[in-house]
């Protein structure tokens, strides 16, 4: 369903419109826009609660190191996401990419 | 107060980090009352304050994101609106995040509460280039904005005008209804149709219309509500079919259709009535939270804080503590003096046990957890803790925890208590549990007296850090035991990054008061009544009978000198209350190192103090605590004894 995440991770920018990403696949600063996010119920409801619902766009901010969390951005609040939890969250590519 | 005085109830509702406490502490000043709500693990603040001749009550509901059954809070919460009805809930509002914030609007509106909203932050805005039109704000959502900055308490007093307008009739509100898309909407109105004819009871205190959504949305809650009733059954059939045949259509988990409804609904007039003007500059805030959680700089930084917390602590702590002890051993001294006149069995029951209890207290509890408090509320307030959370998410995980965990186990170098409360930021009661026990492991400001005030001084602060470092090896190995032993999954991490912010000093001051007023007020009866038992031991000669008794396992398993005993047992009561007591038996210098290390280690894992197993019991029930405290206490023995033989070896002495 969704590529080779170190591939993903080296080409940073470029993405292939209509193919699905996990949101750990994008590089900083870079914006998808949410498809869906897999696992659990109560885990995609919390997501969806807290404004990651589909089709809406986060950037992502910045990435911990060691496999940490990520940080990103979304209806402009900053969120921190479990690598777990991102992992899980698919997005496809942003139209107006290289925005900033 | 006059008869004319009417009574007002008030809630404050919101998301977390919005400054919603700091509008509380703005309206009621010191005069509040924090306990529990009635039989729950959630915290209730109250307070009162008078204004125009009302008498408002005003209640501080938890921070939370949504009206949903995520957590505790939420129930309270939306139980709390829906049926006590409180005359007028406050919606404290981020400005600067308007759209998040009108999700959980859009919930008060649902649920036809009584809303007036504060739209706070809005200098914060400002800054971020972020303009709201307050007055369109209002005219959409049908009820009145008051914009405030609480942290300067500017629109305080036009909030509580308007509360009392709304509250008196003299202003009315015109709330919008939340209207959802044309599919969810249709199976909403069939279900509120049923609701209404079906469940009339639990129409009175619940909108029907509320009801039809939350079952629709699968809320658990509601649906056990409605199993008490006839007719419960089949609207619950009638919910799950129609909540079927959205999920079908939409091809997401019906919680997920409804919260972007809500959501869509929210964008919408956020945009509506949102300015954006100059594009916001990199501020400094910007720029310290990218160093803070920077990759590398990160982690440095984090060390950094947490040793200059402790050098400030451990450097402010001695030096007020030698100054207070100096102080209060004079009076003291006087005061018995002035009791000569008593026999000499009440003289030393009121001046060792009482006054030698309160000064212990004094001189050496309290120099070490004030600063505490101080430099704990500005790691809180500025929204450094969070970002410690960020950095620690991934070590955190090999215990089966995520990031949020660290504060408590930060607090927990304070007091456990707290740190055992503050458990409950944790999503699950698996992770609750999970960090309170590794939080009973931490040496709390009480321990750390003792193993500073008789390692670190009288063996060296290498053998001290070596104490603590033990501790931390421990804590990782024994959290990877439970982790590994207690059922279920562990949850990731998903917590907002509040932007820094700049602590205010009467935000600090009030915390920093509150705790230490707590602090006092449980711990302080405790010392005095254990340092009483064990002078009126001493005077009877009892204690003998114990020290002989305790013999074999501390003299012969743990190596300690037989007095060591009595302390031992009466420093669950407070864990600095051991070492004062040996002090009181046999001159502390009598100890070999060995001795000193062992007792310190044995001190720092055995069952966290009476006051934490309190804390643990309110927070997890009794076997629960049962179990965390005789696993620490076996494992204090455990570890002591086996120290004592290992470090024979190590060091001859």
């Amino acid at each position: 369903m969704f590529r080779n995440r170190r591939n993903a991770q080296r080409r940073g920018g470029s993405k292939n419109e209509g193919e699905l990403y996990a949101l750990t696949d994008l590089a900083e600063g870079e914006k998808g826009i949410m498809v869906k996010a897999l696992g659990g119920f109560g885990l995609v409801r919390r997501l969806a609660e807290m404004g990651l619902t589909p089709g809406v766009e986060v950037k992502l901010l910045r990435k911990g190191s060691f496999g940490g969390p990520v940080e990103i951005e979304v209806r402009g609040v900053a969120l921190a996401l479990g690598r777990g939890v991102a992992s899980r969250v698919l997005v496809k590519p942003s139209k107006d990419e290289h925005h900033d | 107060m006059s008869i004319m005085t009417k009574e007002l109830r008030v809630a404050l509702a919101g998301n977390a980090n919005v400054g919603k406490s700091v509008i509380f502490n703005q309206l009621t000043g010191l005069n509040q009352v924090v306990g529990n709500w009635p039989g729950k693990t959630v915290e209730r603040a109250e307070g009162t304050l008078h204004f125009k001749g009302y008498a408002i009550r005003i209640i501080d509901l938890p921070g939370i994101y949504s009206l949903s059954t995520f957590s505790i809070e939420e129930i309270v919460s939306r139980d709390y609106i829906a049926v006590e009805k409180p005359d007028i809930i406050v919606n404290v509002v981020d400005a600067s995040a308007l759209e998040r914030n009108l999700y959980f609007t859009l919930q008060l509106l649902e649920l036809e509460a009584p809303i007036v909203m504060a739209l706070n932050q809005v200098d914060y805005a400002a800054k971020k280039g972020i303009r709201i039109n307050t007055e369109k704000l209002s005219e959409i959502l049908g009820v009145p904005v008051v914009p405030t900055v609480a942290i300067t308490g500017s629109g305080i007093n036009e909030l509580l005008t308007t509360v009392i307008a709304v509250a008196s009739g003299e202003k009315k509100l015109q709330p919008l209804k939340v209207k959802f898309g044309v599919e969810v909407e249709k199976r909403v109105k069939k279900l509120q149709e049923l609701v209404q004819r079906r469940l009339p009871q639990l129409c009175e205190v619940y909108p029907a219309r509320w009801v039809a959504t939350k079952l629709l949305e699968r809320d658990s809650d509601v649906a056990g509500k409605l199993k008490n009733y006839e007719g419960g059954t089949e609207a619950l059939q009638l919910a799950g079919k129609l909540a079927a045949e959205l999920e079908k259509l939409h091809g997401e988990p019906s919680p997920v259709i409804l919260a972007s409804e809500r959501y869509s609904i929210a964008s919408k007039i956020a945009k509506e009535v949102t300015i954006v003007e100059a594009p916001p500059r990199i501020s400094l805030e910007q720029k310290l939270d990218a160093i803070s959680t920077h990759k590398i700089l990160g982690y440095p930084i984090l060390i950094g804080a947490i040793l200059a917390m402790f050098s400030l602590i451990f450097i402010g702590g001695s030096l007020f503590s030698g100054f207070l002890e100096s102080f209060f051993g004079n009076i003291i001294l006087h005061i018995g003096n002035a009791l000569a006149f008593l026999p000499s069995t009440a003289q030393s029951l009121i001046t060792e046990g009482v006054l030698g209890g309160i000064v212990a207290g004094i001189t050496i509890a309290l120099p070490y957890i004030v600063p505490f408090y101080i430099i704990l509320a500005l790691l809180e307030d500025s929204g450094y803790l969070p970002r410690a959370a960020f950095l620690m998410d991934n070590l955190m995980h090999k215990i089966g925890l995520h990031g949020k965990a660290f504060i408590p186990l930060i607090l927990g170098y304070g007091c456990s208590v707290p740190a055992c409360l503050s458990c409950r930021i944790m999503e699950t009661q698996r992770e609750r549990l999970l960090a309170a026990f590794v939080v009973t492991l931490i040496p709390c400001a009480a321990r750390t007296v003792v193993i500073l005030g008789l390692v670190g001084r009288f063996v060296g602060l290498h053998a001290a850090l070596a104490i603590y470092i033990f501790d931390l090896i421990l804590i990782f190995i024994l959290g990877r035991i439970a982790f590994k032993v207690l059922p279920g999954e562990p949850v990731g991490l998903i917590m907002e990054m509040p932007p820094y912010k700049k602590p205010s000093f009467k935000g600090v001051l009030t915390k920093t008061w509150s705790r230490t007023k707590d602090f006092v007020y449980v711990a302080f009866p405790i010392i005095v009544a254990g340092s009483l038992a064990i002078t009126a031991l001493n005077i009877t000669g009892f204690i003998n009978y114990i020290t002989a008794g305790a013999k074999p396992l501390i003299s012969g398993w743990l190596g300690l000198p037989v007095e060591a005993g009595v302390p031992l047992i009466f420093g669950v009561l407070r864990k600095e209350l051991a070492l004062i007591l040996l002090s009181q038996l046999i001159p502390l210098e009598s100890l070999s190192a060995l001795q000193m290390i062992v007792f310190a280690l044995v001190i720092m894992v055995y069952i966290p103090c009476i006051a934490t197993i309190a804390a643990l019991i309110r927070e997890f029930g009794w076997k629960k605590a049962t179990a965390i405290t005789i696993t620490d206490i076996t494992l204090a023995l455990l570890l002591g004894g086996i120290a004592y033989r290992i470090l024979l070896i190590l060091m001859p002495s």
